[in-house]
C-alpha cells in the first residue's frame, strides 16, 4: 500500500486547514492486494490515530474508530449520502435510496423494506435452501472447486433474483455486469469504461423489463419491478428514472456483497478446522459465525459521506462539501469496543458490528444476507464437512474502495460419490 | 425490569429479536414491535434482553430497573 500512516508524504503538502495533530497520508484504496491487507491497514491507521487526512483525489478526512464511524452514520443531517465515495464527490450515478437523505429517504425505504424484511426472508428460505443444495451437489463429487466462481457468485445471485421475481437463470447476465461495475467503483481509473458499460447494460435490462410490465393493469405478484411501476410516493407514481436507479442499486448491493462475505467465511472455515468441527457439532452457533464474519472480515473498508454544513467534528474543521470516510474495517476491529478484537470468536456476545452500516442507511438486505450465509454453511457442512484451501499461492482480494472480495478461493476435499 | 426501544434510533437491524426470539417480535417491515413502548421483561428473558441491548448497533435499547 502507498505508505505507512504518519510517514511524511513526498510531494504532498499538508492542506492549510488540516490541524497539526491530524496526520496526512496518501493512501490509494483501489489496488488488488493479498488477502487481509486492507484490514491490517485499517488496524494500523486506527492504532496510529483517530483521524487522518488522505490526499488522494481532492483529499478527504478518514475517521478510524468505532465511535466516530457510528456517529457519522447516525447523523445524516451533517453527513449527507449525496456521495458515498470520498474520492468522487460528484458521482455519475445516483443510487436510490442509498444516496437520498432523510426525510425523503424513508419514503423510498418504505416501498422496499417489506421485500427484504424477516417475513419475506422466511418465505424465500425453502427456495434458497433448494438452490444451495443443488449448487453443493454439483461440486461435491468433484473434490474441489473455485468457491468464489462456482458457489459464492451463484448462490446469493440466484436467491436475490428469486426474491425479486426474476428468473434465477438471469444470474448468467448479472454476474459479469456486477463484476465489471465494481472493478471501477473503487476508484481504479483504468476500469471506468468497463464500469460505465456494465452500468449501461444493466440499465438496458431494466428498461426492457419495465417495458414488458408497463401498462399491465394488475401488478405481478412477487415481482419487484412490477411493484415499483404500481407504487406511489406522496400520491404520485414513481418517475421511471427513479425506478431504474432503485433496481440498479439493489442488484449491485444485493449480488456483490453476500458473495464477498461468503468468500471470507469459507476461507476461515477452510483454514480453521476447530471452528469448522464445532459448527458441525453445534450448528446453533452458525448465526454467531455469520456475525463474526461480518465483523472481523468486513468487506467494507470505509463508507463515504459528504459534509452538509461547516462543522467542527472531533477537532476537525469540516467544511460544507468536504468528504469524510468512516473506516468500517477500523471500527469493527476496534479493541476499544471488542475483547480479542482481532480474533474470530464463535459465540461472541455484544457483537454490535457496523458491517451493515448504522443509521437510516442500514443495509436493506441485511436479513436476507444473514440467512443466505447461514444456509450456505448449514448445507455445505452437511455434504462437505472437511475442506481446505487448495493452493499455497497467496489469495488476493479486490481493493477496499469497492467492497473487498476474494477474487478466487480454490478449495479441495475428499470427493463424495 | 422493563425494556424500551427508542424509535428515533432504531433502524431495524433485527439483532434484538434475533437474540430474544421468545420475547421480541418483528413487524412487516422488520422493526421490533415494541418501539417507543415500555414493556415488562418476562421471567427468563432478562439475560437475552441485556444481550440485545449490548448488541444493538444503534444503542436504541434501554433497560429500566424496577
Amino acid at each position: 500500500m502507498a505508505n505507512k500512516a504518519g510517514d511524511p508524504v513526498e510531494g504532498v503538502e499538508r492542506p492549510a486547514r488540516v490541524p497539526n495533530g491530524c496526520p496526512v497520508v496518501h493512501l490509494d484504496v483501489s489496488p488488488t492486494l493479498e488477502v487481509g491487507s486492507y484490514w491490517h491497514k485499517a488496524d494500523e491507521l486506527r492504532e496510529t490515530g483517530q483521524i487522518f487526512f488522505n490526499t488522494m483525489a481532492q483529499g478527504y478526512w478518514m475517521f478510524t474508530r468505532y465511535d466516530e464511524v457510528r456517529e457519522i452514520y447516525q447523523h445524516p443531517e451533517l453527513f449527507s449520502s449525496e456521495s458515498i465515495t470520498p474520492w468522487d464527490p460528484e458521482p455519475a450515478y445516483r443510487f436510490v435510496p442509498t444516496q437520498i437523505d432523510p426525510p425523503e429517504h424513508s419514503k423510498y425505504r418504505q416501498l422496499l423494506s417489506r421485500w427484504f424484511a424477516p417475513a419475506a426472508v422466511n418465505e424465500a428460505s425453502p427456495a434458497a435452501r433448494a438452490i444451495c443444495q443443488r449448487l453443493v451437489a454439483q461440486v461435491a463429487p468433484r473434490g474441489g472447486c473455485d468457491f468464489v466462481a462456482e458457489f459464492a457468485m451463484r448462490f446469493p445471485t440466484e436467491v436475490f433474483l428469486t426474491v425479486i421475481g426474476l428468473p434465477a437463470s438471469d444470474a448468467d447476465l448479472f454476474v459479469p455486469w456486477v463484476e465489471d461495475f465494481f472493478r471501477g467503483f473503487g476508484g481504479d481509473v483504468a476500469q471506468q469504461e468497463a464500469m460505465g458499460q456494465a452500468l449501461a447494460a444493466m440499465r438496458q435490462y431494466w428498461v426492457d423489463a419495465l417495458e414488458t410490465r408497463r401498462g399491465e393493469p394488475v401488478r405481478r405478484e412477487g415481482d419487484l419491478a412490477s411493484h415499483l411501476l404500481h407504487a406511489t410516493l406522496d400520491g404520485e407514481p414513481l418517475d421511471e428514472a427513479v425506478i431504474l436507479d432503485i433496481l440498479t442499486v439493489l442488484v449491485l448491493a444485493g449480488l456483490d456483497t453476500t458473495r464477498g462475505e461468503l468468500g471470507y467465511l469459507f476461507r476461515h472455515l477452510a483454514t480453521h478446522p476447530d471452528d469448522r468441527h464445532r459448527l458441525v457439532a453445534e450448528p446453533e452457533l452458525i448465526p454467531s459465525a455469520v456475525e463474526e464474519t461480518l465483523r472481523l472480515y468486513t468487506i467494507i473498508f470505509g463508507d463515504g459521506r459528504k459534509v452538509a454544513r461547516d462543522v467542527e467534528f472531533h477537532g476537525c474543521p469540516l467544511r460544507k462539501g468536504d468528504m469524510v470516510y468512516g473506516l468500517v474495517a477500523g471500527a469493527n476491529r476496534d479493541p476499544r469496543v471488542y475483547d480479542r478484537a482481532d480474533e474470530f470468536v464463535l459465540g461472541r456476545t455484544a457483537n454490535n458490528h457496523l458491517g451493515f452500516a448504522a443509521g437510516p442507511h442500514r443495509c436493506l438486505g441485511a436479513h436476507l444476507a444473514r440467512r443466505v450465509m447461514q444456509i450456505a454453511v448449514e448445507e455445505w457442512l452437511k455434504v462437505i464437512p472437511d475442506f481446505r484451501v487448495a493452493t499455497d499461492a497467496p489469495l488476493v482480494e479486490r481493493g477496499g474502495g469497492s467492497m473487498m472480495t476474494l477474487l478466487a478461493l480454490p478449495l479441495a476435499w475428499e470427493a463424495t460419490s | 425490569m422493563k425494556i424500551t426501544v427508542h424509535g428515533d434510533r432504531c433502524t431495524g437491524h433485527g439483532r434484538c429479536y434475533g437474540l430474544a426470539p421468545g420475547f421480541l417480535a418483528y413487524d412487516d417491515e422488520g422493526f421490533v414491535t415494541i418501539r417507543d413502548q415500555i414493556v415488562d421483561v418476562p421471567a427468563g428473558q432478562t439475560a437475552a434482553s441485556r444481550e440485545a441491548a449490548r448488541t444493538c448497533p444503534e444503542q436504541a435499547i434501554e433497560l429500566l430497573d424496577d
